[in-house]
């Protein structure tokens, strides 16, 4: 008893310590206009509680103290100072404050890299449009940044309202089928970050999410020239009979593997989908055993995504399916 | 008498009133010239949404400044004269009232100079 007690509190302990770093923490800036509104959000938290508790604590003195001493608190000298001055002082200077941050946030500039998203029931399309002399290429559930230069993300969706929101940078942003929204930010420090869908949008809302990966320039580069590749030809027997396998189980009519005939739409691109970190929009590890789990069993993992479940393969031939994927890179 | 009444009530208030016309014309003139594509259109070599809510504040903020200084100096020669405490009352009222008015209709205006129009 007095044991789960103690871990009981000590989880409670650890709820806000956990929530403010980390992938997924709007309190863990990683971005210019995060820290700005994230300083903001410092400044108004740390002052209102400061002003609540010189308030409260005013209130208690009012109320318990002998008259005699608490009298200055109705005089005219109190009320001029404390009730129309201090109020009139702290706003004209958080309203520029919060003014300037806005102006700062979220403004497109020249040269920036455009990405474009689409929100799907339940994952992301990411299209790298063109750009000098690079090939535009589609991949899935994964942004690639470089740091240090401005993004422009244009974002709309397929289906219902989604949202974008990407803690870590700031920003959160409606995706709205036949409408262009943007989202404009700089990521400043390499690292892994995640963004989720902000607004409810079905079933498996919950299980749509996708990685950001931060980038050196020159890392971004050849990431980027990766990616617009076609897929490598399978190396062995064993991934090429799983590419026969994805061939025959008609895969391909929903999903896009450059270079081979596989050129459905419908779902993500799996032209790299070797490369990516995790499967199944921020889901679930990407490796050989979270595919084939995937391919098999879709419906039970993520019911109501739109791809069934192939719980008819053999053993072995879901294996060489999930090496042929796993072998995209 | 009561006409003189409302007419006391209404310099009282003054402030507010003209607050709440700046508010009005500022939202209302903003998202009808963003809405139609005016967002880069120019007066006199200043933005044109910035133009209309900066002339919006000095019409309302002028009015607003006037009242409270009456205001201020009929209160001062209340002194010594046997005012009834009512009228007291409203005056001082009406020279808190306005006073704020004043910094509210400022700070209303104060986006148009930080803020790009229609972002
Ligand atoms: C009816 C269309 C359809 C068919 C057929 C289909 N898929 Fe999918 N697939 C999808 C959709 C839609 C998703 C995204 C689901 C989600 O995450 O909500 C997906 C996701 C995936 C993913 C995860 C991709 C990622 O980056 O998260 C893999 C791997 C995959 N499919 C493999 C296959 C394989 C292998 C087959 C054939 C055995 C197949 N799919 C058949 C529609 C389809
Ligand atoms: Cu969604």
């Amino acid at each position: 008893m007095d044991s789960v007690a103690r871990r009981a509190a000590g989880l409670l302990w650890a709820l806000p310590v956990a929530g403010c770093g980390g992938v997924q923490s709007a309190l863990d800036p990683a971005g210019g206009d995060a820290t700005g509104i994230y300083r903001l959000t410092i400044v108004m938290t740390a002052g209102a509680t400061l002003i609540f508790i010189v308030v409260t604590a005013l209130l208690l003195y009012a109320i318990f103290a002998p008259p005699e001493r608490r009298a200055w608190l109705g005089s005219r000298r109190t009320i001029v100072y404390g009730g129309l001055a201090f109020p009139v002082v702290t706003l004209s200077l958080l309203l520029p404050y919060g003014l300037l941050v806005m102006r700062d946030t979220d403004v497109p500039r020249p040269g920036a890299l455009r990405i474009e998203v689409i929100g799907e029931q339940y994952w992301w399309r990411v299209r790298y449009p063109a750009e000098d002399g690079q090939a535009e290429f589609s991949t899935a559930n994964e942004l690639v940044v470089p740091i240090g230069r401005p993004i422009t993300v244009s974002v709309t969706a397929a289906d219902v309202i989604h949202s974008f929101w990407i803690p870590n940078f700031g920003g959160k942003i409606d995706m709205i089928p036949g409408r262009i929204n943007r989202f404009n930010f700089t990521a400043e420090r390499p690292g892994i970050y995640r963004g989720v869908c902000a607004e409810f949008c079905g079933d498996q809302h919950a299980r749509m999410a996708f990685d950001v990966v931060a980038l050196e320039p020159a890392a971004f580069a050849s990431w980027r020239s990766t990616q617009a590749q076609p897929a490598p030809e399978p190396a062995i027997p064993f991934l090429a009979r799983g590419g026969e396998l994805f061939r025959a189980g008609g895969c391909g009519s929903c999903h896009v593997v450059r270079g081979t005939e596989a050129n459905g739409r419908f779902g993500p691109d799996l032209t790299h989908v070797g490369s990516r970190r995790t499967i199944g929009a921020g889901q679930f590890p990407n490796n050989i055993g979270t595919l084939a789990g995937w391919v098999a069993n879709v419906q039970h993992i993520k019911p109501g995504a739109r791809m069934p479940s192939y719980g008819s393969f053999t053993g072995e031939d879901l294996r060489a399916l999930a090496g042929y994927l796993e072998s995209l890179k | 008498m009561s006409g003189t009444r409302t007419l006391h009530v209404l310099v009282m208030l003054g402030g507010m009133i003209a607050w709440a016309v700046q508010f009005t014309i500022i939202y209302g003139v903003t998202s009808t010239l963003c809405g139609r594509g005016w967002a880069d259109a120019t007066l006199f070599g200043i933005g044109i949404v910035q133009a209309v809510i900066v002339a919006t504040t000095v019409l309302a903020f002028v009015p607003t400044a006037l009242v409270f200084m009456g205001l201020l100096r009929a209160y001062r020669s209340l002194e010594g004269e046997d005012a009834s405490a009512a009228t007291a009352f409203m005056m001082q009222a009406g020279i808190l009232i306005n006073g704020l008015s004043l910094i509210v209709i400022l700070w209303q205006g104060a986006p148009a100079l930080i803020l790009p129009a229609c972002a």
